[in-house]
């Protein structure tokens, strides 16, 4: 079906992305992954996308931040939601003396922490669209 | 009298002391400035990369924005990975953007903006190209005759590239030595590593180094070895005595650094750039 | 359902920024591994170790002591006919390593990584353990080097807190760190 939601998924671990493609797709979702930021921003520059599901550790650093922000600058894909899916307190454990990840460094976005429940999954997916579909229908009027 | 921004690092508010006294020291003798930046932080070395680069080149931006702030153009600094850290980081400020973008974000917090204009340098060659060979000589009271001295590069002074210097066989550091009078000695390991932290994380893999190191420098009958970095100056000097335990070895030769052979050479006082009795006693006792 | 992406994609990916050439240019030459001085002291070569990331041996990769024994001095990387930054490669398999939290037991090269870092977000400034040995006096090489070795011990294990100097605008500082790493406000 061509209105089929279309999600991107940037993170660079492959198991992780294999079972969270798999729950996604189930739930009649088109998933495309990239696995590095690069790849990530070419894709939403090639493609239009309903949601990104964007890790955070990833190539040199925490670039899921930097990607998110820079996202939030760029004028076609500021509006796109993102949902942060990290493990980061666990990769780097040591930064994180019983504090949570700090959630708010851009707007919209929800951020859940690995690993995630496939039932938590796909509504905070659902819910993040919704929000999105709304802000739009608001813009519009 | 030129002035430049200098970022002293860490190692050089304790075991690198001496360096720091013998650099400022040495500097004003040339008729430099090295105006410390305020508040600097560290650099990070070597122990940023395995957990985020982008952490890495945050911090030594700090310290390039607080450089740029203050007007000057020449941030110098005396220690190889400071100055191999702050020589890539300015690079790739100028060459990707989104870097850039990205951690002015960052500096935004503490006030500060980098524009990764600063011109990078290791102190020994703003003594080389700012000041000159010949320069040096005219001024050096001393000279350091007969005193045969191993000029010890190490790693992060000629690597990684640059530009298209000679990362292999780099020869000012013999230039400099021999302008102070000295003889410096040819030696395949002057620019082999000297462990860096693996002294601490592999001890036995820095002993090995060193000890080559020590081996080399030895059989080619130097007197001591001349330093440009306060880790190899410590993994050198400090753990000598751990080498000769280990390899049931007995090297006692000296490790200076190269500013404080300046500066004997220069006729300062030895006791302003941490030189102790024993070290003058041996430079002086080869020229007689 | 995706096939999997090999271990050899992964460290590209994680290498996505190098600015030497991809690992996949290697022609196994050994000029690294000749040119190391640490080779040694490793379980494989880092010529070996390129091998079995091309060879997809994610296992015996993860089990290796050799980036964690490379010390950074880039020999390998001025070297390399192929233009791959070699020392580089040691960099993202350290961080894929510790990010994953798996490395060879008994190194100490991820804690002292940690220490590091963490001492840099509080203080500002490095201390190295070993550098305590400052406070003794000089020529007394053996107890510097014992002190030395005791500090680290301590400070490893999380018994000895240091106390480096510290940036003045700490909290501007920390701030600047939490932009970058989306770690929690600290009260």
């Amino acid at each position: 079906m061509n209105t089929q939601t279309k999600l991107l998924i940037i993170d660079d671990d492959p198991d992780y992305v294999a079972g969270i493609r798999s729950v996604l797709e189930k739930a009649e979702y088109s998933v495309d992954v990239a696995y590095n930021p690069k790849d990530g921003f070419q894709a939403l520059q090639s493609k239009q996308y309903d949601l990104l599901l964007l890790d955070i550790m990833m190539g040199r650093g925490a670039e899921g931040i930097a990607l998110a922000r820079k996202l939030r600058k760029d004028p076609k894909l500021r509006e796109l939601p993102v949902l942060i899916i990290t493990g980061i307190r666990e990769q780097i454990a040591f930064l994180f003396p019983g504090q949570p990840v700090h959630p708010h460094f851009v707007e919209l976005d929800e951020l859940v922490e690995k690993p995630v429940e496939p039932k938590l999954l796909l509504e905070k997916v659902s819910a993040l669209l919704k929000m999105a579909e709304e802000k739009k229908s608001q813009a519009k009027k | 009298m030129k002035q430049y921004a200098y970022y002293p690092g860490c190692s050089l508010e304790s075991l690198g002391k001496n360096y720091h006294i013998s650099a400022l020291e040495v500097s004003r003798e040339l008729g430099l400035e090295l105006k410390e930046l305020e508040d600097w932080n560290c650099c990070g070395a070597t122990a940023y990369f395995p957990v985020d680069e982008l952490l890495a080149y945050t911090l030594v931006s700090r310290n390039l924005a607080i450089a740029e702030k203050s007007g000057l153009q020449d941030f110098v600094a005396p220690c190889s990975a400071c100055y191999k850290n702050a020589y890539f980081t300015n690079s790739y400020l100028q060459k990707d953007a989104d870097l850039a973008e990205h951690i002015n974000y960052a500096l935004e917090a503490d006030n500060l903006h980098v524009n990764g204009t600063m011109k990078v340098r290791h102190l020994i060659e703003v003594f080389i190209e700012d000041v000159g060979i010949e320069e040096i000589q005219k001024k050096v009271s001393n000279p350091l005759k007969g005193l045969r001295v191993a000029p010890y590069y190490g790693c992060q002074l000629v690597r990684p590239r640059k530009a298209k210097e000679d990362v292999e066989n780099p020869q000012y550091f013999e230039g400099l030595l021999s302008a102070l009078g000295a003889e410096p000695i040819e030696y395949a390991s002057k620019t082999r590593c000297c462990g860096g932290s693996l002294i601490i994380t592999n001890r036995k893999a820095a002993l090995d180094m060193v000890h080559k190191l020590l081996q080399d420098a030895v059989k080619n009958n130097a007197n001591v070895i001349a330093t440009t970095c306060p880790m190899c100056n410590v993994n050198v000097e400090v753990y000598q005595s751990q080498v000769n335990r280990e390899f049931g070895t007995d090297f006692s030769i000296p490790v200076m650094y190269f500013t404080q052979l300046m500066g004997i050479a220069l006729g300062i006082e030895p006791k302003r750039i941490g030189v102790g009795a024993s070290m003058l006693s041996l430079a002086q006792s080869t020229v007689s | 359902m995706a096939v999997e992406l090999s271990f050899s994609k992964e460290i590209e990916n994680i290498m996505y920024a190098s600015h030497g050439k991809p690992i996949k240019d290697c022609l196994q030459c050994g000029t690294c591994s000749g040119s190391c001085p640490a080779v040694e002291f490793m379980d494989n070569s880092p010529r070996e170790i390129i091998g079995l990331i091309s060879a997809d041996f994610k296992k015996e990769v993860l089990a290796s002591n050799t980036y964690w024994t490379c010390a950074s001095c880039y020999h390998c990387s001025v070297r390399c006919p192929a233009g791959i930054d070699i020392a580089d490669m040691m960099y993202a398999l350290k961080r894929y390593s510790m990010w994953k939290g798996e490395f060879q037991e008994g190194l100490i090269g991820p804690e002292f990584s940690e220490s590091f870092v963490k001492m840099i977000v509080n203080s500002g400034r490095s201390f190295e353990p070993l550098l305590a040995a400052t406070y003794l006096p000089k020529f007394s090489a053996r107890d510097i080097v014992q002190e030395g070795l005791m500090a680290t011990g301590l400070v490893l294990s999380g018994k000895m807190p240091l106390l480096p100097k510290k940036v003045k605008r700490l909290k501007n500082l920390q701030r600047m760190v939490r932009r970058i790493i989306p770690i929690g406000e600290t009260k």
